[in-house]
């Protein structure tokens, strides 16, 4: 009889251990022994510091930085399930699927936090996911999803990358676009050095006066002085223009480069393309770019403008229309025909 | 009883499985394209049957997956279907494609707000990439500054190398190897942006034709048996003349005398 007794006693005086963690802002919270041992970064923490740590709140064992309190609970649920033994490779896995399910922005902090506690599966299952996200899509697309910045020059996006389902038509065209944009940025690099020299023959009083526009006996006696200001003021513009543009058109162009599946020279071309018209078209210029070389560029560029039309038509794409690009009166190529929305 | 074997093959290609996978999506799409193009009205009544059902529910699941480059499929996919199906399929087709458009736009103009996004460090995000293929991977290093840095990890470029070709090629490691660069190098040797584009492998062990995860048969019996050596990739033209029973050589209408480099800038301009 007093053996039944003890053996019923015996369990209920068991006192389960608990371990204590604090996280970065303070919140404290007491965790089963088991499962934060999972943890190899707590297991780690307890055994080096002896058995007092996290025995109780004042020294509770703090953990890194990257976990929060939500994502310390997630990660807890995680350890409870997998540290019991009993569980067969099957069952673990269709948790692991269930679990794995959540947000973007969820999985990015729940791989961080698994990373600095050192718990290596799950760090696993969540990169993963997050690969799985990735996999297939443009990087204006991982962009948007990811809530990350634009931050590469066009230089550093080294080698375009063409999607594998790409076009071979699209392919041709980048390589073009290539050699166009190298051929434009030596351009740019020789007009660049006349600009600068230019500029500083100017003075403010010229400048304003012309920004006015007063006297008309200033504009009629000096009517060829303000031809050379229009022409100066213009290629001063020229390279604000080109930093706007880039601006404006990088949104609209976007689309169309993520319609094409990923073809990421295309911004950067129609920006050559707007800086090419608004120097060639420009009667005034003189600027050591012989009529023929002009020429030859305008012909490309239109035979550029009509493949692009051409080729976005025969390829695949109802929804990809044509793209006119037309030179209307002041010189600067526009596009016509705005994306399907 | 041919015309049960066509049937047969188009059931063992598995077409309909990878439509539901988020990067098999546009592969399967435009495996369906080229099989409508180069042998539909030859098909048996049931097989065409099969296909156009895999149509519908590619259309179906187009809103789930929207990216562009299954959009672009999917696009392809209908003009496929405009030439050669018969009016009423393609009539019910064509409704099941701008339905799934709708879909689209509506999913689209449904943004959340600004989220402040946790910034990933470095070594997950290297970690990430170690399970991404090719493509992916340099769309990742286009991405955004950090993510560009992440991507130069040799690790990540060696086991690629090691993937695709250290069964054909024979390289000396000194210590201070480019990875990225070699890899860069043998991929436009063998011209490796045309066989990845179908998606699809040749499995010996299993004798079927699969869509292969890294090179490698799915089935994990294969794998194991196969060790390093990867699946023979094969061509879309290919994979129809299997299921038709051809042996044509007529190859895809793209030349690649001039576009041997794939995933990479050709480099004339230096």
């Amino acid at each position: 009889m007093s053996e039944a007794d003890m053996a019923i006693i015996k369990p209920e005086m068991m006192m389960k251990s608990y371990i204590w963690l604090e996280t970065a802002d303070g919140s404290i919270q007491q965790v089963e022994q088991e499962v934060a041992m999972y943890c190899p970064m707590i297991c780690h923490e307890v055994l080096q510091k002896g058995l007092g740590a996290g025995s109780s709140k004042n020294c509770a064992i703090s953990l890194p930085q990257r976990v929060n309190p939500a994502m310390l609970s997630l990660i807890l649920d995680y350890c409870r399930f997998h540290q019991v033994p009993g569980r067969s490779n099957k069952e673990r896995k269709v948790h692991d699927e269930k679990f794995i399910r959540m947000d973007t922005k969820r999985l990015c902090e729940l791989a961080s936090a698994a990373d600095s506690l050192q718990l290596k599966p799950l760090v696993d299952l969540s990169s993963r996911a997050l690969a799985r996200i990735i996999e297939g899509k443009t990087p204006e697309e991982i962009r948007e999803i990811f809530h990350l910045p634009d931050d590469l020059t066009e230089e550093e996006k080294l080698e375009p990358l063409k999607n594998l389902m790409d076009d071979p038509r699209i392919r041709l065209l980048n390589r073009l676009y290539a050699k166009k944009r190298k051929e434009l940025k030596e351009r740019e690099k020789l007009k660049g050095k006349e600009v600068e020299e230019r500029v500083d023959e100017r003075s403010v009083d010229d400048l304003l006066s012309f920004i006015n526009g007063k006297d008309h006996k200033v504009v009629k006696t000096s009517k060829s002085k303000k031809k050379n200001k229009k022409r100066k003021e213009h290629k001063n513009k020229v390279s604000h223009n080109l930093h706007s543009k880039q601006q404006g058109t990088q949104s609209v162009v976007d689309e169309t480069a993520s319609s094409l599946g990923g073809v990421s020279n295309l911004p950067s071309i129609e920006d050559d393309i707007f800086s090419l018209k608004t120097d060639s078209e420009d009667g005034y210029m003189d600027d050591g770019m012989d009529p023929a070389l002009r020429e030859m560029l305008d012909r490309e560029v239109e035979d550029f403008a009509r493949r692009l039309n051409s080729s976005w038509v025969l390829s695949s794409g109802q929804e990809r229309q044509p793209v006119h690009f037309s030179i209307n009166g002041n010189g600067a190529t526009r596009r016509l025909t705005a994306i399907d929305d | 009883m041919i015309q049960e074997k066509y049937t047969g093959r188009y059931q063992n290609l598995k077409v309909a499985e990878a439509l539901s996978n988020n990067h098999l999506y546009p592969f399967a799409c435009n495996e369906l394209s080229s099989i409508i193009d180069l042998g539909y009205s030859r098909f048996p009544k049931d097989l065409k049957a099969f296909i156009f059902r895999d149509c519908l529910s590619a259309f179906r699941l187009l809103p789930d997956i929207n990216t562009s480059a299954a959009v672009s499929a999917a696009n392809l996919l209908v003009k496929s279907i405009e030439s050669a199906f018969p009016k009423q399929k393609k009539n019910v087709a064509v409704v099941e494609f701008k339905q799934a458009k709708v879909a689209l736009k509506r999913r689209s103009k449904s943004h959340d707000e600004l989220i402040d996004m946790p910034s990933l460090p470095q070594d997950i995000l290297v970690h990430i990439f170690s399970f991404l293929d090719v493509s992916s991977l340099l769309s990742s290093s286009q991405v955004s500054r950090s993510w560009n840095q992440a991507t130069c990890e040799g690790s990540l470029w060696r086991s690629l190398f090691d993937l695709h070709f250290s069964h054909k090629v024979l390289i000396h490691i000194h210590s201070g190897i480019d990875w990225r660069e070699a890899f860069k190098n043998e991929y436009i040797l063998y011209n490796s942006s045309k066989m990845l584009r179908s998606g699809r492998g040749y499995c010996s062990f299993c004798d079927s034709v699969v869509w292969h995860e890294s090179l490698r048969c799915p089935k994990k019996q294969c794998r194991l048996k196969s060790g390093k050596k990867p699946l023979d990739l094969m061509l879309t033209h290919q994979v129809v003349n299997y299921l038709l029973g051809t042996t044509s050589s007529s190859d895809e209408s793209d030349s690649e005398d001039e576009a041997v480099c794939g995933l990479w800038a050709y480099p004339t301009l230096q």
